[in-house]
Formats: structure tokens, C-alpha cells, sequence
């Protein structure tokens, strides 16, 4: 297999932006050629992650991206799994340069839903879960989030103001990122008083609908070489699945396909969870940051409550987690989400990430997952 | 019972989501039982999740549990507004090893419906599968 790299990367802000889908998308990806110091004309392959295009009359984006980018003969495909769309097509990405079928390649990821307004996101996105039993019995995701969240603090005697902590430093985090979604300080009190949406879970316990796109440059060590000093090394990367449904799963304070994903990553790279130094975690819920952080091996089953109680887990901690704000503060665009994630490792490891720089940091790890996390990856990234 | 009316069903002899609807409305939970290992599954498997074998018969489980955890619902997709709020439910049915989940009426708060509530499948409709208290 050959070694790969990501060479640049890119991002709009993420929010609620005024530009369409494919202008968004197109900005993230000449900053990401930009970044990478290459030319449209050197990447073999587009991998365009993507859900719910059909929201901003743009489907079948692949072509639209590379005809803008001035490279209409360029192959590329579109990728949807739901809220882990970008780390599924990054892998694909991944996985082709491994193979050796291309030299580099280009993986964006990008949504618009903003302007839906919030009825028409609750019931779609309640398409991403396994319908019959749950989008069709009324479940919306903050719903299924919030079951798991009842079973976790039954099981580990944590309490709501456990998970508003990690809500507060996210939004912490993400005040130090320009390009955050929500860049407002929060309290544990304001937290607590925000309105209900699917008990336990409040508003500011739910990452918020997003417009967004991200995107990197993938290719192998050779080509990166060629091009720049300023570049990461992919070392690990892993997938994997869960039952659908809720229902399915034995226990539901833990998800089967993070753990399978996070495995397999770490075998590839020849580490443990205690060599990373950061991580980026899919904290769509308060509840989900808990559960990634145990799930990646950082702390012991029903452990990640008290190390979020002591700090572990803030930009200055043992482990940071979600060093852009997460998808809470940075803000959830489901389809850039997982490229986002690698956008902030590649700005933390080639020390372009300002004030939330993690110190000394030289391996940072991405973990993304679609709906309740039916479908996982996770990857790996070293500093050269 | 009406014979299969699904191509996928005729294959495989099973019955169909169809007959697991219509046993929800008589309060029962039609499952997969896999002829080799036992495992049991819902309607809307093929092939055992336990062991791949894809010989399965049909076992009318008693839609009776205790439920496991829950949400109530306070922002609801679309077709649930009138029904505000209400909770969503993950429940273990007796003496198996299976759960199921659904719709609950008329649940205000955690008061109303503490982890391990007695509760039945009692019917299907728009709303989904219907769970009530036992």
C-alpha cells in the first residue's frame, strides 16, 4: 500500500450562509488546492460527501464541483451515510490512494439546509435513523440521542449538569475558532435553563443545524513530497457498523461501530488511545461526547463523566477533545462534518490553528459516525 | 394466516412486515427465530445477525416488557405535532432476549414513565408501533 498525506485543506465558516450549495462547496475546495499548492489539472479523483443536496436543488454533485474547478473529465462520486458522510468518503478517498489508483484526489464535503427551517431538518434528517421503528414512531435524532443519554445517567449516576459541562467547553473551544458556528460563551446555568427538545437533552445539549463546507487534499507520500513540507501522514483508518436501530444493541451507553473503527485505526497505526494527543469526536449531543470518549478507549466505561469533571478533556487537559468546538460550537453541516474534523487536524498538526493550538501536539485522531452511529470511521493523523 | 405477498418473503417462507403489523394491532410482536442458533430478531431481518444462517421461523411473541429507556418529545418531526408531547420508547419484551421500540401517548414528564414501567404493545397506526402502559 502506498503511504498517503493530506495536503491541504480548506472551510467556509460554518452557519447560515447566504451562497448555494455548489458555491460553498467550490470555496472549500480551491482554498483546499490553494493550501496544498497544487494546480486543479494534478487531482485524479473528487469524492463529494453530501445528504441532502435535493434541499438546495443540487444533486449529482461531483460533476457541478469539477466542471467549476475547470477539470470536467475528472471522475468523481458522491457519498451519503448520514452525519458521518465526510469520514466515509474520506476513507474511500483514502483507500483509493492506498490502492495506488491515484496520485491525489480531492475529498469535499458540504450541506445546505439552514434555510429549511427546523421542521423540514427534524423530519429529514429522522430519515437517517432505521425508519420503521424510529423516524416512524415519532423519534426524532435528538430523541434517540436523548434515550441513550437516559440509559447513561441511569447506568453511571451522572447528572444533566455532567453533560452541560461538555456543552460549555465546547462552546469554550469554539470561541477561539474563527469559523465556528456558535461563538457565544455558555454557562452550566444557561444550559440547564434552555428549552426542552427531546428529554433530557435541552437546546444547547444539541449541536445546530449548519451550512458548511470542507474539504482536503489527499494523495501519497511521493506527490507530497513533490509539493510541500507542509503535510500530514494518515496512519490509521477504520470503519465499521452498528445495528440501525437502538433496539438492536445489547447495550445503548455504548456504540458498536466506534469501537470496531477505533480498533482497527489503531492497530494499523501500532498505537494505543493513550499516544494520541488530541482528538476530534462526533459530539452531535452532549451524550455523544461522553460515549465517543469511552468508546475511543481515553477513558473506562462510564469513566468520561469525572475526567469532563476534571478538565481532561479541555484544550489545555490530559486528552483534548474537539479542540474546533465540535459540533456544537463549530457547528454540524452533515455532509462536511468528518472532512471538517480533518481540516482541524491538519490546521492543528501543521500549526495553523491560532489560539486553540494544542501544545506539543503530534498525533491527532477523527472520528465521525452517521445517524446513532450505525456507520463509523475513524482515522488516524501524524505530524511529519 | 394470508399467504406472503413480497417477492423476498415467497424466497425465504417468512411471513412480512404486512403480518408483523397486523400482530401489533392484536398486541403480539411476530419475530425470527433462527432454525440453527435460536437467535431471535425482528420482522425486518434475513439473514441471523448471530450466526448468518438464513433459515428463520416465525415465533408470536407475547408484546408484554419493561421499558429500557425513553425520550419525550417536545420538538417533533412532521405528523407528530398534535401529539406533543409525547415519549418514544425502548422496551424489553419478557423472558427473551429482544427489544422493541415505539410511540407512547401522553407522557409529560420523566415522572410519568420511570425506567422499568410495565408497559404492552398495543396496536399500530400512523404514529407507528403504539406502546401503552401495562
Amino acid at each position: 500500500m502506498e503511504k498517503v498525506c493530506v495536503i491541504g485543506a480548506g472551510s467556509t465558516k460554518y452557519g447560515k450562509l447566504q451562497d448555494s450549495i455548489t458555491d460553498i462547496a467550490i470555496q472549500a475546495s480551491v482554498d483546499a488546492i490553494e493550501s496544498a499548492g497544487i494546480e486543479p489539472k494534478e487531482i485524479q479523483a473528487g469524492y463529494i460527501s453530501n445528504v441532502f443536496g435535493v434541499a438546495d436543488k443540487q444533486v449529482h454533485l461531483g460533476p457541478v464541483i469539477m466542471s467549476d474547478l475547470g477539470i470536467p473529465e475528472v471522475p468523481s462520486l458522491s457519498i451519503e451515510s448520514a452525519c458521518g458522510s465526510g469520514s466515509v468518503s474520506f476513507r474511500e478517498a483514502y483507500a483509493n490512494v492506498a490502492a495506488g489508483f491515484y496520485d491525489a484526489v480531492l475529498a469535499t464535503g458540504v450541506e445546505k439546509v439552514t434555510h429549511t427551517g427546523t421542521e423540514w431538518t427534524t423530519t429529514y434528517f429522522s430519515y437517517c435513523s432505521d425508519f420503521f421503528y424510529e423516524g416512524g414512531a415519532g423519534a426524532s435524532f435528538p430523541g434517540l440521542f436523548a434515550s441513550m443519554a437516559r440509559a447513561y445517567l441511569a447506568e453511571f449516576k451522572a447528572t444533566e449538569e455532567d453533560l452541560a459541562m461538555v456543552a460549555v467547553k465546547n462552546h469554550d473551544n469554539g470561541l477561539l475558532n474563527p469559523k465556528a458556528h456558535l461563538r457565544k460563551k455558555i454557562t452550566i446555568d444557561d444550559v440547564m435553563k434552555s428549552a426542552v427538545v427531546a428529554s433530557p437533552l435541552k437546546l444547547y445539549d444539541c449541536c445546530p443545524f449548519s451550512d458548511g463546507a470542507s474539504a482536503v487534499i489527499i494523495c501519497n507520500e511521493k506527490f507530497a513530497k513533490k509539493h510541500t513540507k507542509n503535510y500530514v501522514r494518515v496512519i490509521g483508518s477504520g470503519r465499521g457498523g452498528s445495528p440501525a436501530a437502538l433496539q438492536g444493541r445489547e447495550h445503548l451507553t455504548t456504540i458498536p461501530s466506534t469501537k470496531i473503527a477505533a480498533q482497527a485505526a489503531y492497530k494499523m497505526a501500532g498505537i494505543t488511545p493513550k499516544d494520541v494527543d488530541f482528538a476530534e469526536v462526533h459530539d452531535c449531543f452532549t451524550i455523544a461526547e461522553l460515549v465517543d470518549t469511552e468508546d475511543l478507549g481515553f477513558f473506562e466505561k462510564g469513566r468520561a463523566v469525572e475526567a469532563v469533571r476534571q478538565g481532561m478533556t479541555k484544550l489545555n487537559g490530559a486528552i483534548p477533545i474537539n479542540p474546533s468546538g465540535g459540533l456544537k460550537s463549530k457547528g454540524h453541516p452533515i455532509g462536511a462534518t468528518g472532512i471538517g474534523q480533518v481540516v482541524e487536524v491538519f490546521d492543528q498538526l501543521t500549526g495553523n490553528a491560532g489560539e486553540r493550538t494544542v501544545k506539543d501536539a503530534k498525533i491527532g485522531l477523527t472520528h465521525n459516525f452517521g445517524a446513532t452511529g450505525a456507520s463509523c470511521a475513524v482515522h488516524i493523523f501524524k505530524s511529519v | 394466516m394470508q399467504a406472503a405477498q413480497f417477492t423476498y418473503s415467497k424466497v425465504y417462507n417468512l411471513l412480512t412486515k404486512e403480518e408483523f403489523i397486523n400482530s401489533a394491532k392484536s398486541g403480539k410482536v411476530l419475530a425470527r427465530k433462527c432454525t440453527k442458533c435460536g437467535h431471535l430478531h425482528l420482522v425486518t431481518t434475513y439473514f441471523c445477525q448471530n450466526c448468518g444462517n438464513k433459515g428463520f421461523e416465525n415465533v408470536f411473541l407475547e408484546g408484554k416488557g419493561s421499558v429500557v429507556t425513553y425520550t419525550i418529545i417536545t420538538v417533533p418531526p412532521a405528523g407528530y405535532e398534535k401529539s406533543v408531547p409525547y415519549a418514544w420508547v425502548v422496551l424489553k419484551l419478557d423472558g427473551v432476549d429482544l427489544r422493541i421500540s415505539g410511540f407512547m401517548a401522553n407522557i409529560q414528564s420523566p415522572s410519568d414513565l420511570p425506567l422499568g414501567t410495565r408497559v404492552k404493545i398495543a396496536g399500530y397506526d400512523e404514529r407507528g408501533i403504539l406502546i401503552e402502559k401495562l
